[in-house]
């Protein structure tokens, strides 16, 4: 693969939802699939191509560099590009397996969401970062009002507001780094000075937009209010994509126009691991599937950045590997909840119960999927926490001890939580005998003795989990990667070779 | 030289005032607010008392304004315009924050 294919990635899910909406029904439906198909394979390609050549880069038209739109892929962006494609497709697969994708305009807007998280992860550029991040806004508004009932219409506001807010946010600290610093091409501002405190204020408000986006606390409140009032895919898809996007720019900012800014990693690492802590509690208030499962992404959000806070290269790969297994499980708890609903009808721990053995394969792949989260093998969240824990027993005596106390007593707070799930949900008494079905609010529909969930319902869930398995099984090739993508972030020379063509 | 910083700040407090509202209306003229606010803090960026006119003839181009924040803004405003007409949108069809009537659609609010 050579640079100049890299603006594809944006062009082709564009065109294709453009031609989507033209032809509605099953060519659409074909575009939807293909979509994501391409960019995984797009990704794979990036990644082999980055085994001998670091950095891929193109300037849009030709311009010099500095002027021109700037699309540059890393081992980073490759990891992210494979792996968000995978988790969009198979939210694309459960969607079209419970007929959401008929929908007029859902393959449009989910192509359309696809381009914009390619833009954002292969972009070299903080001004066009905001242009990608709006790309993937915009058909998320829609898809929250279209997906939705009254109510999430109600709750899609809650959404579309604190991003808006927060894109402001971020456009006025892009118009402040470009006004210290001359420039918002990444590849320039790594020569910026660091030590400025202007420069440093502007980067700072470019974090704090990303950080309000990526769900860290205590700007984390409307993620679990917002994520579980759209339907099981639109959320299986956001959590795949929205958070981690932002995520990204942060390891991506963070590393290259601020060096690590090694002088805050105290500050940092107590609030990520706040964040860990209070998403791994937060759970327990919940009542439905799908919002405790919300919590325990904002968890997911806090050891990824754990990550970021302590900076080494060990660090950078660690929280890199966990955001990989993070959303290849979230992905698939977040399906299976969705199919349980399809079915059942309802997501809430009252309506349900004794569904372990009415459903045997979904109860399995559950557990699988929650002892991830928990972190016990066999499944990809035991290397991810054990990655966390080697790159944290690097660090000196109280950062130590920060890290290891909050990964353990969060994981306890995550196993309370999934143990309580997997007792509402899977234990008790079968459902027909189950006495509060039936009573208040949840009640109404009646299941049908012999409805099962269908075997490619669960099929998209089981295409994740199956990849987070292999992780557990060969975990070697992943890890090279993020080790590689975490050596591209602190040695910039490459890439500031290849975008700036110095 | 102040009259930008002065004006922005001005902006974005209004603006944040009118966040502070639940309702929708006063919350996309408190975004549209927010973002003029951002607009004017990129143009200072660039285009600000010390640069001349960026038009052909008008001076050296050493001392013209900066052409990239314009453009930069322009995006931003494209973007803002979008956002506007779809939470105005939202704030019909949606529910009525003012006066906390609902719509009568057959459909259980309370769920």
């Amino acid at each position: 693969m050579t640079g100049q294919l890299l603006p594809l990635m944006v062009v082709v899910p564009l065109l294709g939802a453009a031609l989507g909406a033209l032809v509605p029904g099953t060519v659409a439906r074909i575009l939807l699939l293909l979509g994501p198909m391409l960019t995984t394979t797009g990704g794979i390609a990036l990644l082999v191509t980055h085994r001998d050549t670091p950095v891929l880069a193109h300037n849009v038209g030709g311009f010099v560099p500095g002027i021109a739109i700037p699309f540059v892929s890393d081992m980073l962006s490759a990891v992210m590009l494979t792996v968000t494609g995978l988790a969009t497709l198979a939210c694309v697969l459960f969607a079209l397996s419970v007929g959401e994708a008929r929908l007029r305009f859902f393959p449009s807007l989910v192509l359309m969401l696809s381009a914009g998280v390619n833009g954002a992860l292969l972009t070299g550029d903080l001004f066009n970062l905001f242009v990608f991040i709006e790309v993937m806004l915009l058909p998320s508004y829609a898809l929250i009002a279209m997906t939705g009932s009254w109510r999430r219409l109600g709750i899609g506001r809650l959404f579309v507001v604190v991003n808006l807010v927060t894109s402001t946010i971020l456009l006025i600290g892009v118009g402040l780094v470009y006004g210290v610093a001359g420039s918002v091409n990444i590849a320039v501002l790594t020569e910026a000075d660091a030590d400025d405190p202007r420069f440093q204020l502007a980067v700072a408000m470019v974090l704090l937009a990303l950080v309000i986006k990526a769900g860290v606390v205590p700007v984390h409140g409307w993620l679990p209010r917002a994520y579980p009032a759209t339907s099981a895919a639109v959320m299986a898809l956001f959590s795949a994509l929205h958070t981690k996007v932002a995520i990204y720019a942060i390891f991506r900012i963070h590393q290259s126009v601020l060096d690590g800014a090694t002088a805050w990693m105290t500050v940092l690492l107590v609030l990520f691991t706040v964040t860990m802590l209070v998403g791994a509690y937060g759970s327990l208030g919940e009542r439905m599937i799908r919002r405790s499962l919300a919590w325990q992404m904002v968890a997911g959000v806090g050891y990824i950045l754990v990550g970021v806070g302590i900076g080494t290269q060990l660090g950078l790969a660690a929280g890199l590997f966990y955001m990989v297994h993070h959303i290849l499980v979230m992905g698939s708890l977040l399906l299976c909840a969705g199919a349980i609903e399809h079915v059942y009808r309802t997501q809430q721990f009252v309506g349900l119960s004794g569904l372990m053995r009415r459903e045997p394969l979904l109860a399995v792949m559950m557990a699988l999927g929650m002892l991830s989260l928990v972190g016990f093998p066999p499944s990809s969240g035991f290397f991810g926490k054990v990655g966390i824990a080697r790159a944290a027993a690097e660090l000196d005596g109280f950062h130590i001890w920060l890290v290891f106390g909050a990964v353990l007593l969060a994981s306890i707070g995550t196993l309370v939580a999934m143990s309580r799930l997997w007792t509402e949900v899977f234990w008790g008494p079968p459902l027909e005998e189950m006495p509060s079905r039936g009573k208040g609010r949840t009640d109404a529909l009646v299941v049908a003795d012999d409805a099962r969930i269908r075997l490619r319902t669960l099929a998209p869930a089981g295409l994740l989990l199956a990849t987070s398995l292999a992780i557990f099984l060969v975990p070697g090739p992943l890890w090279e990667w993020c080790l590689q993508a975490a050596e591209g972030l602190q040695d910039l020379a490459p890439y500031v070779e290849a975008v700036t063509g110095k | 030289m102040t009259v930008l910083p002065i004006t922005a700040g001005i902006l974005v407090a209004g603006g944040v005032y009118l966040l502070c509202h639940p309702s929708l209306v006063r919350i996309v003229f408190g975004i549209t607010l927010l973002s003029h606010g951002a607009n004017v803090v990129l143009l200072s960026a660039g285009v600000s008392a010390w640069r001349g006119e960026p038009l052909t003839g008008a001076g050296s181009p050493r001392e013209a304004g900066d052409p990239l924040p314009m453009a930069f803004v322009l995006t931003a405003i494209v973007i803002t315009l979008a956002v506007t007409v779809f939470m105005l949108a939202l704030a019909r069809v949606g529910r009525d924050d003012d006066t906390r009537h609902l719509p009568d659609t057959g459909e259980d609010h309370r769920a």
